[in-house]
């Protein structure tokens, strides 16, 4: 199946300043791919670069199967929810719907239903005539996320769709674009500082660092291999507790153990290296020896966030 | 795409974009404050140059002369103020990325713009139609003025069009853009102001007719105060013919290759 974005060798500078090196990337039809980078990795850029808003200064990529030496190719095939977009104050939501989709070719009256269905789809129907002027930050994300819809894209890059919007605004972003992706087969490329978000919506992670891809791989995979956990904890009977710790401590695997504040639990720390799957099995290996009851187990579960935190801090080669 | 519907698919575009342009300026924008100031300087100037005329000061056609003159160079500067927002305006506001991210040939965003712009000239030209063939009754110059106003007004307000297009497209803000436009013609029109000898000669005259609105203005007033004939002083027309062409043939170009200027965001 042919990717939905692929490229290879994108490169793009300001100046002396390089914010994009040799990106190599491909995205299957139909996923949802989440973009994380701390500010300034170069993400933004990526957008502009794959949606032919900016030339890049070496490589090549091609977006839902048009090569990028056809830009306005690729700009009938994607939407795109800029991270910095404006909204004309003096044009209504519906008449914004309307020019952009005339200008993706449609007749007036197409527009028009357009338009209607697409403010509907956001939770903006009854909004329509009113100013953009008049709407607040999340009426203009959502407007801006239906302006990205207008020409029913095979690609979606959405640069930080959620911005501005309160909890339920974000739950019902991210409900949207799992049916963009689950329903209409879309391919959404998610660029986002909400790693909730990601771990919520997304079927892959792309980290981006300093212009270059310093992750890849699906939630787990990322937020397991950058930030493997290293801490649990072990319920045992009260009587147990210091036979628990003095058990633990005579393991290779773990660093340190502590009795908690709980007076039937324990807390220990693995080593640096030790894959977690490992230390839990000889933790668990070692109490049954020692004929200590287990009453409940539990290793702390890889988070995206710890990854993301990780894998940024790390130096890049330049 | 063939090329017949990306041609079909351009027009579509600038019949659009002109549509909403013309509406956002005239329906709520500055078109309609910039007409009210621009009537109430034509209706005290022709009050002033009727008075005057009252007195003798002024002869008839002079005073017809000088508020065709004010009625061509102020719509025309209208023209200008609203070209140079249109492209830069839009990058300052944040809304040029969404249009440049659809197929729409980027020329046709711009002509779109440039139409806007221009309504200001034919809005502002046609309140001056009164006011002129009110001064001008009874002096057999009505026609002739009319007629060759429309023609000067248009040549330079196309070239302002052009200008400030071509100066908006490649200026990251409105101010720079404005101030930009408005130097260019300063440039063009100071020499103009020489002291009156040194626009004698072959050079002097060249300072002249390098002006297009100064070049302009003179054959107006040559054939309404002078009463030469249409065709006696054309040469005039050449310089802000050609400038005319020339800037809108950068605009167009420049148009062609309309980028969002925002390089250093990430």
């Amino acid at each position: 199946m042919q990717p939905a974005i692929s490229c290879h060798g994108l490169s793009k500078s300001y100046g002396a300043r390089p914010a994009v090196l040799g990106l190599d990337l491909e995205v299957a039809a139909g996923s949802v791919v989440g973009f994380l980078g701390p500010n300034g990795a170069g993400k933004t850029t990526v957008i502009r670069l794959l949606t032919t808003i900016l030339a890049p200064d070496a490589g090549t990529f091609a977006v839902a199967g048009v090569p990028g030496t056809d830009p306005a190719g690729i700009r009938r095939r994607v939407g795109v929810l800029p991270e910095s977009a404006g909204y004309p104050p003096n044009q209504t939501g519906a008449e914004v719907l309307r020019l952009h989709a005339r200008l993706f070719g449609q007749s007036r009256a197409q527009a028009t239903r357009t338009a209607r269905a697409l403010l509907d789809q956001v939770g903006l129907g009854g909004r329509g005539g009113q100013l953009v002027g008049g709407y607040s930050r999340g009426m203009r994300q959502r407007l801006g996320i239906a302006r990205a819809l207008v020409n029913s894209p095979a690609v979606i890059f959405l640069d930080e769709p959620t911005l501005g919007l309160d909890p339920a605004g974000q739950r019902q972003v991210l409900a949207l674009v799992s049916t963009l992706s689950r329903e209409h087969g879309a391919t959404v490329l998610l660029c986002t500082h909400l790693l909730t978000e990601v771990e919520n919506a997304c079927d892959r992670v792309v980290v981006l660092n300093r212009g270059r891809v310093v992750a890849d791989g699906s939630v787990h995979e990322v937020a397991q291999t950058a930030a493997a956990p290293r801490e649990g904890r072990v319920r045992v009977p009260p009587g147990h507790r210091d036979a628990a710790v003095h058990t633990f401590l005579t393991l290779h695997q773990v660093q340190s153990a502590a009795a908690t504040e709980a007076r039937d639990e324990v807390r220990f720390a693995l080593r640096e290296g030790v894959r977690p799957e490992d230390g839990a099995a000889a933790v668990l290996a070692a109490l049954s020896a020692a004929g200590i009851p287990v009453l409940s187990f539990e290793v702390e579960r890889a988070r995206l966030a710890d990854a993301f935190l990780a894998i940024t801090a790390e130096a890049v080669p330049a | 795409m063939s090329e017949r519907s990306e041609r079909t698919m351009a027009t579509a575009a600038l019949r659009a974009m002109a549509r909403q342009e013309l509406r956002d300026l005239w329906w709520g924008g500055r078109g309609l404050p910039l007409m009210l100031g621009y009537t109430v300087l034509l209706s005290v100037t022709s009050y002033l140059v009727a008075a005057n005329k009252a007195l003798n000061f002024l002869e008839q056609r002079e005073a017809v002369s000088l508020t065709l003159q004010l009625a061509v160079a102020v719509a025309a500067l209208l023209v200008l103020l609203a070209a140079a927002d249109a492209i830069s305006g839009e990058r300052e506001r944040g809304t040029l990325e969404p249009l440049l991210l659809t197929p729409a040939p980027r020329s046709a965003l711009v002509a779109g713009k440039a139409i806007a712009a221009m309504s200001l000239w034919l809005v502002g030209y046609l309140l001056a139609l009164p006011y002129v063939a009110y001064l001008a009754r009874g002096t057999q110059v009505t026609t002739k003025a009319l007629v060759s106003g429309a023609v000067v007004g248009l040549l330079v307000a196309g070239f302002l069009c052009g200008l400030g297009l071509t100066v908006s497209a490649l200026a990251r803000s409105n101010r720079i853009a404005s101030a930009t436009s408005l130097f260019v013609l300063l440039a063009a029109f100071v020499p103009t102001q020489l002291p009156s000898a040194a626009q004698h000669g072959t050079f002097g005259e060249a300072l002249l007719r390098a002006d297009p609105v100064t070049a302009g203005l003179h054959y107006l007033s040559e054939l309404v105060v002078a009463g030469h004939g249409p065709t006696r002083d054309v040469d005039w027309l050449i310089g802000p013919l050609a400038l005319a062409a020339l800037t809108g043939l950068s605009a167009a170009l420049v148009s062609t290759r309309l980028q969002l200027l925002s390089g250093a965001r990430s």
